[in-house]
């Protein structure tokens, strides 16, 4: 397949699955036996006020009426009104979802240099004290639960040594927010220039970023050891070395193969973030999409965890088309499958 | 981590050089093991110092000291009755929860091994799930389903039979292209004759180094529900929903609150992984 015929079948791909997403958000709800007519009317209401509330919703109408209607609205990018306090869900999402990616990014920028390096220790030294060291690293570190870890960041950066903020969210509530930008409070601290809003937003940021990303960098390290490993063994490397290259070329020629399942990994990662920021945005009162999501889900706001289920399935979805379509480019390997 | 990420390994028992005897691989099954099942019977049998369900408010967040020996938490529980206690409902769940996931992802990895429609079907299923933040959706189930332990394990179930699809997919490929498979084949044996007497006994022990996985797995999805505040009902203790009550008090200083069920899940996590090594060594090791 060339180049052009991969991306579009990865691309045809997506729109496939983005539409059974879509489908799998709304059986999730209409199939599960709660009822959002209830949440809505309140705990007070009368059977006929609950029924009337059923009747706007038109909970009543045919399932298959109510699945048009809803791919219809989705179609439209319409993600509905929360039924908490009738905000949109779209305006909502949109607010919070810059302060998720500042701290995913953040994690990332600790984890991918973290782990790939760990891991190529590992496969470097294989079977020698490095490896044996860098796999301890990564085993106690996949050994620990995010939350277990947060907690202790947490007692021994903040409560302990003092040299952290608490679990806060953003910023102290002593320091005034910069005015929007990005979304991303510490970056727009930055664009909008205040040195002590700069200091206060990169600190608050340091210990949930610590945790997502040491958790990361040891998925990472098991991946890259395992590929890197593979391509350090591979023929291909006994020929660098036989020809007489420098090691530090071997090395980087044995970088170069082993960097797709890296990436392909990546992606899954990326997919699996959204679920890890629940927990670590929940702990750092960090004011995210992920935390809201969580609150909406016990408040049984149904189109909101809707609105989250469909954006957050999305994103991992374009990430994981246009990874392998990059993947595609650098390595043919992939687009011969 | 309660980011549940599947890794393929590939299983290449040629590329491992046999390092050690079996013996030392059945010891290592057995360590790995017993922690577990000590915690699960004192949770049942051993006689706790005081009640996991009913408070003391005359001692609230008290040190560990003789009284408590992992002292209290901020409504007068004691830490170390809790935390055993809590092994009554969250070992159990998470074994549910891990081998319903084995039930339903084999005979589905079996079938996906195929070249038939149907194998595209439940792999393109599988990445559609596996895209989803599973997490998340494992709250939401939960959450608008109802609080209850089958939710719970559905919840699991949804985070954990991706992986044992994808594995057991990829060792039935292997196992289908070897000779005894054209042998039967050429014998007449029905497709699913094949898979069930030729292939399901030689990847059972991929699946079964998988379960000890999928249930560390499921440990720490049980306790960040809890954490969260969903799925088990506030008397009842559990490691999540302690850890959550000690996260609070952390940054007053009482450590001890979240640091003892934290031990506890970190415990059956690595006794679990530790398993799982040396029952993939034993299993390479053939």
């Amino acid at each position: 397949m060339n180049r052009l015929r991969f991306a579009a079948w990865r691309l045809f791909f997506m729109l496939v699955s983005l539409w059974a997403i879509a489908s799998l958000t709304f059986l999730l709800v209409a199939i599960l036996p709660s009822n959002p007519a209830v949440a809505i009317a309140g705990p007070y209401a009368t059977p006929e006020q609950v029924t009337q509330v059923e009747n706007d919703l038109g909970l009543h109408d045919p399932l298959a009426q109510r699945y048009f209607e809803f791919l219809g609205r989705t179609l439209r990018g319409d993600l509905g009104t929360s039924l908490y306090d009738g905000t949109s869900i779209n305006h909502e999402i949109a607010q919070l979802i810059p302060s998720t990616f500042e701290l995913i990014i953040a994690s990332l920028i600790i984890a991918v240099p973290l782990g790939i390096g760990l891991g190529a220790l590992g496969a470097y030294f294989h079977r020698k004290f490095a490896d044996r060291a860098s796999s301890l690293v990564v085993g106690v570190l996949q050994s620990i639960p995010d939350f277990v870890l947060a907690v202790v960041l947490i007692y021994v950066f903040s409560a302990v040594l003092g040299i952290a903020p608490g679990p806060e969210g953003q910023l102290s509530i002593i320091s005034v927010p910069p005015p929007r930008v990005t979304g991303m409070i510490a970056v727009d601290a930055i664009l909008t220039g205040k040195p002590a809003v700069i200091s206060d937003a990169l600190s608050h940021l340091a210990l949930p970023a610590l945790t997502l990303g040491l958790v990361i960098a040891a998925v990472f390290a098991r991946i890259s050891r395992a590929s890197l490993r593979e391509a350090l063994e591979s023929d291909q490397t006994k020929f660098a070395r036989a020809s007489g290259l420098p090691e530090w070329r071997v090395v980087q020629y044995a970088f170069l193969t082993s960097r797709t399942p890296v990436l392909t990994y990546g992606a899954i990662i990326f997919g699996a973030l959204f679920g890890g920021t629940a927990i670590v945005e929940t702990i750092f009162n960090w004011n995210g999409l992920s935390q809201w999501s969580v609150t909406s889900m016990l408040r049984t706001d149904y189109p909101a965890i809707q609105g989250f289920v469909l954006v957050a399935g999305a994103i991992t979805l374009v990430v994981f088309a246009l990874l392998d379509v990059l993947a595609g480019f650098l390595d043919p390997r992939v687009r011969a499958q | 981590m309660a980011t549940p990420i599947v890794i393929e390994e590939a299983a290449t028992p040629a590329a491992r050089t046999r390092r050690h005897s079996r013996f030392t691989d059945y010891v290592g099954v057995a360590a790995g093991t017993a922690p577990i099942v000590l915690l699960l019977l004192a949770s049942f049998f051993l006689p706790l110092p005081y009640s996991p369900t009913q408070p003391d408010p005359a001692a609230v967040t008290l040190p560990p000291g003789p009284q408590h020996w992992f002292g209290t938490d901020g409504s007068g529980f004691d830490v170390l009755s809790r935390t055993i206690a809590s092994a009554q409902v969250d070992l159990p769940v998470a074994f549910g929860g891990a081998l319903l996931s084995l039930i339903i992802g084999v005979p589905l990895g079996l079938l996906a091994s195929s070249d038939r429609w149907f194998a595209h079907l439940i792999m393109r299923a599988t990445d559609v799930l596996q895209s989803l933040p599973l997490l998340i959706v494992t709250v939401a189930v939960v959450s608008l389903a109802g609080n209850s332990i089958g939710n719970v394990i559905f919840g699991i179930v949804l985070v954990g039979a991706p992986g044992f699809i994808r594995l057991v997919r990829s060792g039935a490929i292997v196992v289908r292209s070897s000779r005894y498979v054209d042998a039967a084949i050429a014998m007449g044996c029905s497709p699913l004759r094949v898979l069930r007497v030729h292939v399901f006994p030689n990847i059972f022990s991929i699946a079964l180094v998988q379960f000890t996985l999928a249930t560390s797995t499921a440990i720490i999805v049980i306790a960040g529900l809890n954490f969260l505040g969903i799925g088990t009902a506030a008397p009842t203790p559990s490691w999540g929903v302690m850890i959550r009550s000690g996260a609070d008090v952390i940054g007053q200083g009482y450590w001890w609150v979240a640091t003892f069920p934290s031990l506890a899940v970190v415990l059956v996590v690595v006794s679990l992984n530790f398993v799982s090594r040396s029952l993939d060594d034993l299993v390479a090791g053939r």
